[in-house]
Order: structure tokens, then sequence, then C-alpha cells
């Protein structure tokens, strides 16, 4: 009996406790929480979200919000030095992670319950107590300077070309930098600039703390009232301009010495996660190039019958890769777009390859899905959707993006939603949102004057193959590939060494 | 506003393990263990995580068993074909199946092991990916043309990663540590190796034959399922697959005498990089050097070390600096590895990683940083633990070294007696400068 009772005002305790949680969210000046107790878990994961990422930069300072934000999780707090921190913290396994986008930025951490107290200590003081030292904020500059001019456009030609996509999309556009900056204005940034971002930025309303696991009851009103220390507030919401289509085959090249050629093409979408057109798109995106999957029809042409790479795909939304092959979270935005992502290839194959993807891209538009793939991808989506949150981080982020997006468990709309999808519907989606005639191109290869060459001139670009005994019909399909039309003009096509690219804003003057 | 559905509460109930404060036992499951009368092994681990089920295929053959001249990157190769499907099951009706059962399904190598993994929702699914897994291990089929087109895409992965002068250095590092071990090339082989793989078909055929049995594979299953049924499924379908017999020898590799050194150009402007290797033991739970050496890797090189402090964050020397003793089923690399901010510092940097291990030789390690270094490493595994198919990757890797889950437990128990003289003797036992192989990289002028 006397258990019961203390269970009782236990559950007064927590109905309270939420009370005034939700009170806090409706307020938006406030810190607001997302929550996802589990009594007995022993791990806890933390996701301290703000609403601010680099489109939040000024002109001139791109870079400034991702510089900030490192200082507190990449240094000293007041109390303690980065190397204080790094010592305390070892023990415990566990580290404060960071990630910036352009809308939103999340500093994450798992720890176990045998360490909660002594890590959210840390964690409490590193994220308001920032030490913003001299000594952090050069070591973290530069190897921000140094990931923009040696990693990024020398080490990495997948996610460098990905870059040039966006560069190329949002020209102009507070999207329109990559999130670490530019190098002449990471250059220009002072440690005043960063103090007086993290003054202006990280305010309560701006923040949204994640808690998933086996915590104390009592854990989300400590942080409450911890963070209650910031000031309260937000920053005015972002109203992004319109996106600039492609007019055209619009290409940027980036030339550099290598044996192989990173390929990404896309465009703006007008709708996201948040419309209902969404999943029928989702569908269409998914058939036409699920990431890292044998149902990706772009894999199946270009990889599984030809051989040309390793992977080929497609994507509906702006997709970073989590654990295993699953979308990430805390990437959400207000603009999204469409993208296609060619895994480096051999280089003699790049104009063959580039043709065979639009070429596929056409039909998909002309086309549209089949009956029988329809009914494949939908059930595939459905079940597949159900592994997209296993670990703990992984279910409270689905559970916050729920929430920018405007749903309730976006995971769960997803299972009724699909269903009520028709053919139709995708089909529809097809014609009204995917296009083949109007991309941005971003090519990273050697020798790309030879390539702009060919490609305004639409040389046959035939290529062969280590198989002497290849399957007649891919014999034929190659000779309508080889010389499929692409409309490039030679003003649409950009070429710069890859070196002098992410220097300034914007793309490398070519003139 | 808080949330809680229905759904997010029944995915959430994820695994609970004891403190481990309170617990000796990293790996806290039971399991079972069955061996089949063809020698195939079932590592069974029910787990009340509701709905997922992890279901591995480990194939105890990696980089490690391609001892024959113009055979690297070989079990990288076969791991692809194995997606090819059967004459039951072609490759598309294969695909079907899984795309509709929404599982995540992949493969990977290693240096010891090949594996495979279905990752699915849904306990009455079981039963069909038993048998479709049991058909490609049994019946896999595939032509010569399909051979040659699947090369093609090796050389497409090969070509994925080819900006990255990470690779390279390990490349030559391995390259230039060992002269007879197989462990001298890397995972995906040499490339003119890989540029051969289309007129492989016969040899492929031949490996096939030598390791894809069950007298060399291991089956590891995790999570919402009943065990009876799961042996059922178990025997029914894997029952009929023949052993190998086959027994490979990988070659030993002597005793290096003397201090080796490599330099290479990358063509393009990049970091410097630097990596250094030490000939170190196989693992082993039942001696000390490996696990000693683990610690070691630990206390001098991780991120709350001194020469970590020093280095990177209060010189500024680094971009990165850190420990991979990777365990492994024979003698490995011990390596030390730097991306260094300019070509310059290359030189001090690899001086003040030799006068670290010097002073390791000399010094015993404090208990206090032994004891923190212990609690990393137990905490690290159990942040690995909290979902089904945490538990099954992280066993996976242990499984393949020993073939058996109770290796992890061993190991733990054996990190806990270990005592700063056994840390220094191992450094005096490993750490001698005529052991050493020094790979330095800076980048070249070319645009």
């Amino acid at each position: 009996m006397r258990k019961m009772k203390y269970y009782l005002w236990g559950i007064l305790f927590l109905g309270i406790s939420f009370l005034l949680l939700s009170c806090a969210k409706v307020n938006p000046n406030k810190v607001s929480f997302e929550l996802l107790p589990l009594e007995g878990n022993p791990l806890v994961s933390f996701r301290i979200l703000l609403k601010v990422g680099s489109a939040h930069d000024l002109s001139g300072k791109e870079g400034l919000c991702q510089l900030t934000f490192s200082m507190l999780a990449n240094g000293g707090s007041k109390s303690m030095t980065f190397k204080e921190i790094s010592k305390n913290l070892y023990p415990l396994a566990a580290r404060v992670g960071l990630r910036v986008d352009k809308e939103m930025s999340v500093f994450t951490g798992q720890i176990h319950t045998d360490n909660l107290e002594k890590y959210y200590a840390i964690l409490k003081d590193m994220l308001l107590n920032p030490g913003f030292r001299e000594d952090d904020f050069t070591r973290i500059k530069t190897n921000h300077l140094n990931f923009l001019q040696k990693t990024l456009v020398g080490s990495n030609d997948e996610q460098f070309g990905k870059e040039i996509l966006n560069l190329m999309m949002y020209e102009g556009h507070p999207y329109g930098h990559h999130e670490t900056g530019t190098v002449e204005a990471l250059e220009s940034i002072t440690l005043d600039e960063v103090k007086a971002f993290y003054q202006e930025h990280f305010r309560q309303g701006n923040i949204t703390i994640g808690l998933a696991g086996g915590y104390p009851s009592d854990l989300p009103a400590k942080v409450r009232e911890d963070f209650s220390s910031l000031p309260e507030g937000l920053t005015t919401p972002l109203e992004l301009p319109e996106q600039r289509l492609p007019q055209g085959l619009e290409i940027v090249m980036a030339d550099k010495k290598t044996p192989a050629t990173a390929l990404s093409m896309g465009y703006p979408l007008p709708i996201s996660r948040a419309d209902d057109d969404f999943f029928a798109l989702w569908i269409a995106g998914s058939h036409f190039g699920e990431h890292r999957q044998h149902l990706s029809h772009l894999f199946q042409k270009i990889r599984e019958e030809r051989g040309q790479n390793y992977g080929d795909y497609a994507y509906t939304e702006h997709f970073i890769q989590g654990r295993r092959k699953f979308p990430d979270t805390n990437y959400c935005r207000q603009q999204q777009y469409f993208s296609i992502w060619i895994r480096p290839l051999t280089n003699s194959n790049r104009h063959f390859v580039l043709r065979q993807a639009l070429r596929e891209l056409k039909k998909l538009v002309e086309d549209g899905i089949s009956r029988e793939r329809f009914e494949l991808v939908r059930t595939y989506l459905l079940n597949y959707t159900k592994l997209y949150a296993q670990t703990l981080g992984e279910r409270l982020g689905w559970q916050m993006d729920s929430g920018y997006y405007g749903y309730q468990d976006f995971l769960e709309e997803v299972q009724k939603r699909l269903l009520k999808i028709k053919q139709e519907d995708v089909n529809r989606a097809i014609k009204k949102y995917l296009n083949f005639s109007n991309l941005y191109i971003a090519i990273i290869t050697e020798d790309a004057e030879a390539l702009k060459e060919a490609l305004v001139a639409n040389t046959p670009s035939p290529i062969t193959y280590a198989n002497p005994n290849m399957p007649t019909e891919i014999l034929e399909e190659d000779l309508v590939i080889q010389s499929f039309p692409l409309a490039v003009k030679p003003e649409k096509v950009k070429i710069a060494p890859n070196t002098e690219f992410f220097q300034k804003a914007g793309l490398p003057q070519t003139d | 506003m808080t949330k809680f559905t229905a759904a997010t509460l029944i995915l959430l109930l994820l695994l609970s393990v004891p403190s481990l404060l309170k617990s000796s036992k990293v790996f806290p499951y039971d399991y079972q263990i069955e061996v089949l009368e063809n020698g195939l092994k079932l590592i069974s681990i029910p787990l009340n995580n509701p709905h997922i089920i992890s279901y591995y295929t480990i194939v105890r053959s990696g980089s490690r068993n391609e001892v024959e001249l113009g055979k690297s990157g070989f079990a990288h190769f076969f791991e692809h074909m194995m997606f090819k499907g059967t004459q039951k099951f072609p490759r598309e009706a294969y695909e079907d199946i899984l795309t509709k059962l929404g599982a995540g399904t992949n493969g990977y190598t290693t240096d010891d092991y090949t594996c495979y993994y279905v990752v699915f929702a849904g306990g009455e699914n079981l039963e069909k990916v038993v048998e479709l897994q049991a058909d490609i291990f049994i019946n896999l089929y595939y032509t010569e043309e399909m051979l040659k087109t699947e090369a093609s895409v090796i050389e497409g992965e090969y070509y994925r990663s080819v900006s990255n002068p990470g690779r390279k250095i390990y490349e030559i590092l391995r390259d230039t540590a060992f002269e007879k071990h197989s462990y001298k090339h890397t995972v995906i082989g040499y490339f003119e190796d890989i540029k051969d793989m289309p007129n492989q078909f016969e040899y492929s055929q031949l490996y096939r034959k030598r390791f894809y049995a069950p007298d060399n594979t291991i089956i590891l299953v995790a999570g919402d399922y009943d065990h009876e049924k799961l042996m059922e499924y178990i025997k029914k379908y894997y029952s009929g697959w023949e052993k190998s017999g086959y027994k490979i020898v990988t070659p030993e590799e002597p005793l290096q005498t003397k201090a080796k050194r490599a330099h290479y150009v990358w063509p393009t402007k990049t970091l410097p990089r630097l990596t250094i290797g030490f000939h170190g033991p196989a693992y082993f739970e039942e001696k000390i050097d490996k696990a000693a050496l683990n610690l070691l890797a630990e206390i001098a090189f991780s991120r709350s070390s001194p020469l970590y402090q020093k280095l990177v964050i209060e010189e500024q020397k680094c971009l990165t600096l850190y420990a991979s003793f990777a365990d492994r089923r024979d003698p490995y690399l011990l390596t030390f590895n730097s991306t260094v901010k300019k070509d310059e510092d290359l030189p001090y940097v690899e001086k003040a990683i030799f006068q670290e291990l010097e002073r390791l030789k000399k010094e015993p390690v404090s208990e206090e940083i032994l004891a923190d270094v212990k609690s990393n490493l137990k905490y690290s595994f159990a942040n690995s633990m909290g979902t089904t198919d945490g538990v099954a990757s992280a066993l996976a890797f242990y499984i393949n070294l020993t073939a058996d889950p109770a290796t992890v437990n061993k190991l733990f128990d054996l990190y806990e007696k270990l005592t700063p003289e056994d840390i220094q003797e191992m450094a005096r036992k490993y750490f001698k400068k005529t052991n050493s192989t020094v790979v330095t990289l800076t980048g070249g002028k070319a645009k």
C-alpha cells in the first residue's frame, strides 16, 4: 500500500513536470522540450537542437555559426579548459557532438546512466558558460580553414561534388555557402564576432532540448532551470528568397588531376516533407534511386547491368546518411531539392554515364512508374521506415523533426499516408515536380575542357566492357545512350580549378 | 509538447542492461550455441526488444585468406558475387522478397572475415529470411558474364575513395611493413589484381568451395524470436550444406630486424600525413600482450592523453592523432597516425611519438590513468549495446576472432587485471625501433 502511495505521488510529480514543460513550449521565447523517458534503460541520449544554422551567417562572415558552436563543442568552458573537459569526459566514454546545417544545429551526446550526473554537469557548463579562449579559437578556425582548403577539395570528391551542386542551386541565397564557410570569410572572423553570435542566437526560444532513455524523472525540470539562465527570446525566423531554377543544363566543373569523375546534379523543389505531395514524390524518388539499395533503378541500370561504378542514387530531399544506410535526422529545411548522385567512375566513361542518367530521368518523367514497381516500392518504404529509428538518438531525432514539418510522429504518419497513395498520384507528382532538361550539374574531373567540348558538340561516347559477351539488349541500348543528345550550351559550362572553390562566397569566377 | 505514442513506446523498449558499476559483465545477455552435423555454428541471442531481428552470416574468410599471388581483393570481390541469387531465387526475385520485407541488407569484408546481414522487423518473416540466406549460401549461381560485369563494379569501388590520401598511406604502410603475410595488401586489393578480376571465374568457384562452407561459417541471430523455432528453420534449410574441410595456412611473417621507411608524394595539394606501424601480436584473450597494448593505445594517444593534448590542442601541430591497434586473427600492426598541418612539422611529430613510446618503456603509467582507460573501454562497449542490431554488429567482430561470444567478457576481465607494470613490459617488448615502419605523405603541385 505504501509502495502504491509513492507510485501515485510519482505519477503526480511526472504529470506536473510534463505540464510545466508543455507550458514552456507554448511560450516561444523559452526553451522547449522533447521527452522520451524509458525507465530502466541504461542509456540517456541528449539532443540540444537550435533553430539556427549556417543560413544565419551574415554576408561576409560565412562560417560564423559553425565556428561559434564549435567553440562550445570543441573548446573550453569558463571553468575548465578543453584539456580538462577531455580528461573528465574520457572515463565516461562520452563526447559532445555537433552538427550544423543550413537552418538548424544540434549538440548530441549519449551517456550510460551510471555517469549521467557527471556528464550533464560538463555538458551544461560547455553550452551555458563557454570559455571563448583565444587558443581554442585559433585551433578551431585553423581546422575549419584546412577543411575547406585541403580536405574538401582535395580528399573527398564525392562530398565535393555535392557541395558544388549546393553552391549552384543556392547562389546568392542564405543556403548558398558551405556550413564551414569560405576561406575569405573565416579569415576575417574575430573572436568578438563569435561571442556576439553566441549572445544573439544562443537564446532560450531557439532551443529544443531532447532527452531520451533512462533518465531520472526530475532531470527535465533541472535542465529547464539551468537553461533559463540564457536570455529569453528567439532569432527572427528566416524568410528565404525564392529558389532560382536552372535554365537548361547549367554545368560547373572542378578541374583536378584524378582518374575518376564525380557527378552530382539536381534542382530546387517547391515542396518538402510538410506537403501532401511529398509522399507520392518520395515513392518516385525511392524507385528511381533509393540510397544504397538494390531497389534503385539507377543503381540497376548503371551499376548492376553495366558495372560502371559503386552506386547511383536519387533523393527528393536533402540527404545525409546516418548509422548504416538510413537517413540522419535534424537536417530540416524549409526549402528542399531533388538530386542525383553518381559515385565516381573512370574518366573515360563520364560522358556516357551522364547521358545515361539524364536519359533515365527523361524516361521516368515521360513514362512514369509501373504498377508493379509502385506496389513494390510502397511496400518497401512501409517496412523499411520501421528500421529508421532504432537507437535512442535516432528516435529522438525523428521525433524532433516531426514537429518541424507539422506532424505528431512522422514515422507513424508514413504508415498512414503511404497506404493512401495510388500509382496515379506518383505519376502525377513525377510530371509536376521532375524534369530532365533543366538541371544544375556538378562535375569533378580531369581535363574538363575536353569534356566540355564533347558535351557541347554532342560527340558520341561509346564505352567498352571487360565482359565480351554483354547481353545484346544492353549493347543495343548503349548505342542509343552513346548518342543521346544533351542540350549543352557553351556559355552554360563553367570550369575552375578545384582549389578555387570555397575561397569566396558563391562559385569561382571563371572569366 | 511532450509526445508519447503507442508506436514510440513499442519501438523504444530498448534493451535493458544492469549498471556497469555493479556488474562485471560488459556483455550481459544470455545466448545459446548450437552446431549442426555439417559444422555450421549458430549463436542465438533472443532479446526482449520487440519486432527487430538481426540475422548475420559470418564467413571466416577475409583478405587474410588471399595468400596466392594475384588474388588480392578476392574476398571482397566474392562478397559482391554473393548478391547474384540462385536458380530458385534469381537476383531479382531474391531482391524483391527482401525489398518487400523492407529489410536492411548488405555485406562487408574485412581482413579476417566477410559478413552478411539482414535486419528486419517481424518474427513472422524469420523463416523466409533463413530460407533465402541458406539458399544463397548453398546454391549461389552466377555466370562468367555476370562475374565480369561485377568486376567492373569493384574497379568503381576503388575509384570511390581514390581521392582520399588516407587510403593511400594505409596501403603503403601495409605493403612496406609486411613481407610475406597476406595482411600486406588491403581489403580492396592491389589495383592490378582488381583489373584482372574479370578473368577469375574459375578461381571464384575454387574460392567458394574452400571458404563458403558450413565449417567456416557462423550464423549469429539476435532479437525478438523464439529460439526453438529458429533452430527448426536452421536445421531445415542448412542441413544439406556440404563441409569443405579446407584449412588455410597463412604465411608466417618473418621477424622485422631493421627499421623501414617510405614516402609518397600525393599529386595534388593535401595536408601531410604520418603513420608509424610496429608488428604486434594477434588477438588472444588468454595472454596479456594484446589486451595490454589495447590499453596502452588509449593511455598514450586518446583525446585525453598528454601527447594528444600537446600536439593537437596546445601546440596545434596536428589536425588528428590516434593509435589503432586492431584485433586480428594473425599478428598485425600497431599503428600511430596523424594528419599534420604543415609539411615541415612531420619530423617533429614523428619524433614526439617515438619519445612518448620511449617514456612508456621507462615510466609505469599511473593507476589513475589506467583506471580511466579501463572505464572508457567498458562504457564504450556498453554504449554500442543499446539496440538489437548494436548487439549483433558488436558481437560479429569478436565472433570472427574466436567463434565464441564468451571472448568479450574474458577480454574485459583481462583488462581489469592488467597493471602499470604489464603495460610497461609490453611497451618494451614491441616498440623497438627495428620493428617500426614509418610512412609519410605530402601534397604535390598538380592543380
